[in-house]
């Protein structure tokens, strides 16, 4: 309870401070825009506003914040039976590890649902009340989508949190391999890439330190081909960079994606797609498996 | 008596296999900085000598060497990153630990049947997790030396001195989140409230504190190179006032002053910002003596 009021007021908060300046911009696309049909003029620059993107620190708390209450979420499910002794009960009842492992997984989905529904909602009040700007159906859609991906990703740290806590002698042995995994994917491994593009190199940028423009950095970088594509490896093993991506692309924080349709976003993440899925489903396989191996007493805490 | 606890404390972290991942986490933070750092030298290398070549070619002059823009330390930098991160979080684990265990192994009931005050427990359990993360960053300190000569070749009298500073004021970072996870398990009754309840301060000191105060947004926090962000908003004017309040942000400024890695600042503003950081040691100090001399030591924390 306390992680998630943190991260309702996080996300308010974020969506607050992203909004700076934003409802004057869109006052003064719509006056432009009123002169423009008034003098009868056919063609109407299109709006540069992307609603969606104010969201995206509501996002990364979610990226960061989210996936630690849903490790938490994994590690009391388990520990919690181990110290109320049910888990000697329940195996004497007629339902199999694969049936408690998919309920198990069904009511965190549904927490999370709950938790995830309460940002989003917070997030869309905040853009129309505070931004003045309220989202379109299409953008709704978007944004449902980036909220489901936001499942599959808190359902996967679920999974984690539950499979190492069952799998350690002691609870809280369990709970710290799941926290330094959650450390290395979602805050060390994207740093990493970050870290190694060669432009972050100096503060102001390396290659404005060089007095390079545009073309001679292209022309540059097209030397450092393998070099890119290993700092592009190293963030691709991160399983939150996936979600990023996905949740960035659908919620138009990246410039490059907003003139794309919707199929064509889902088509330039598709990877990210996969990954998702995949890291999900396999977790999940991990969870069946160890609730079919659960052992009916546990360690200590 | 506190020598007792205190040598008891550091023979059962020594015991637990969570300490053993501690250290190698931490060990390998700092590889992983080094070899940032390393990598970072030698892409401006390779990119300054293939932009020259480009310029060249095209009878452009050669553009400034970036390495004069390049402190010696900078290869360290991302140890600023990876300490907030990854120290500060290992040190809630080992101050939760610290008081958590003996309440579930039930020593906690034996241990004031000894002539003990409640006092001497609590210097003892502070001096020892303190001379854990001391010796934490001790061998942190001896990888980073060891990345420094091999890459930059040697390093001056006034380098190790700084590098010697940056890792004292870690520790006085690290030293408040190990006193966050013992008072979390003296202040609630479930072990797992407890270290949830640390965690949720750190990342709220780590992530939404900066962002309150000075705008950035999570992932901006994890990069070294931070660019200025606009604080022109009313609501920045009145939180901005909270900003050395805001001890990551303190920490990380100091660090990149002694490392020399920012701007040349005054040595008082530099001391001025870790005053702050002193402040919140010593308030969580007497809150852990003020709450261990009321705990419950009787009551068994088998709970989750």
């Amino acid at each position: 309870m306390v992680l998630l009021v943190i991260l309702v007021v996080v996300t308010a908060a974020s969506v607050y401070i992203a909004t700076a300046g934003y409802a004057s911009k869109l006052a003064d696309y719509d006056a432009y825009r009123a002169a423009a049909q008034a003098s009868g003029l056919d063609r109407i620059a299109p709006s540069p506003m992307a609603p969606l993107s104010l969201l995206r620190g509501g996002l990364e708390y979610l990226e960061i914040i989210g996936a630690v209450i849903a490790i938490a979420l994994g590690y009391l499910s388990i520990a919690r039976e181990r110290a109320n002794r049910t888990i000697a009960l329940l195996q004497s009842r007629p339902v199999t590890g694969g049936e408690r492992a998919l309920g198990s997984f069904l009511g965190a989905l549904a927490v999370f649902a709950t938790l995830v529904t309460a940002t989003a909602l917070v997030g869309i009040l905040s853009i129309g009340l505070i931004a003045q700007d309220w989202i379109s159906p299409s953008e709704g859609f978007q944004l449902l989508l980036a909220y489901l991906a936001a499942l599959l990703y808190l359902g996967a740290f679920y999974c984690l949190g539950a499979i190492t806590t069952a799998r350690a002698r002691a609870s809280a042995n369990g709970l710290v391999v799941s926290l330094a995994i959650w450390l290395l994917v979602v805050l060390v491994l994207p740093q990493i890439g970050d870290t190694l593009d060669a432009d972050n190199q100096l503060p102001g940028g390396l290659f404005q330190a060089l007095t390079l423009d545009r073309d001679g950095e292209t022309s540059v970088m097209a030397h450092f081909t393998g070099y890119e594509k290993t700092r592009t490896l190293i963030e691709d093993t991160s399983f939150a960079k996936h979600f990023e991506r996905f949740a960035f692309a659908m919620t138009d924080v990246k410039d490059r994606y907003r003139p794309f349709t919707l199929g064509q976003l889902l088509r330039e993440t598709r990877t990210d797609i996969i990954w998702l899925l995949s890291a999900t489903v396999a977790l999940f396989l991990g969870l069946r498996r160890t609730y079919k191996h659960t052992p009916s007493t546990g360690g200590n805490s | 008596m506190i020598t007792t606890i205190f040598s008891h404390q550091v023979l059962a972290l020594r015991r637990q296999r969570v300490l053993l991942v501690l250290v190698a986490a931490i060990l390998l933070a700092t590889a992983l900085a080094g070899a940032l750092g390393w990598s970072s030298q030698s892409t401006i290398v390779r990119v300054f000598d293939e932009a020259t070549r480009q310029l060249a070619a095209s009878g452009a002059p050669a553009p400034p060497n970036p390495f004069l823009l390049k402190p010696h330390l900078s290869l360290l930098s991302n140890m600023v990153v990876y300490i907030p991160l990854v120290g500060a979080l290992f040190a809630v684990i080992l101050g939760h630990i610290s008081i958590a265990d003996e309440e579930s192994s039930g020593l906690g009931r034996l241990l004031f049947s000894r002539s003990m005050s409640r006092a001497q427990y609590t210097t003892g359990k502070i001096l020892s997790l303190a001379l854990v993360l001391a010796g934490l960053l001790l061998a942190s300190f001896a990888v980073s030396l060891a990345a420094l000569l091999l890459v930059n070749q040697g390093i001056s009298v006034a380098d190790l001195g700084r590098l010697s500073l940056f890792y004292t004021l870690s520790w006085l970072y690290l030293v408040p989140f190990a006193l966050i996870g013992m008072i979390t398990v003296l202040l609630t009754t479930s072990r797992s409230l407890a270290l949830l309840s640390a965690m949720g301060a750190w990342l709220v000191i780590t992530f939404a504190v900066p962002q309150f105060t000075s705008g950035l947004r999570p992932t901006q926090s994890l990069n070294p190179i931070i660019e200025p962000i606009g604080l022109s908003q009313a609501f920045f004017q009145a939180t901005a006032k909270a900003q050395p309040l805001s001890i990551v942000e303190q920490y990380k400024a100091a660090s990149a002053a002694i490392l020399d890695t920012a701007p040349s600042v005054a040595v008082m503003d530099t001391v001025a910002r870790v005053m702050p950081l002193l402040g919140f040691v010593a308030i969580l100090t007497v809150a852990a003596f003020a709450l261990v001399r009321t705990h419950d030591f009787s009551r068994s924390a088998s709970h989750e």
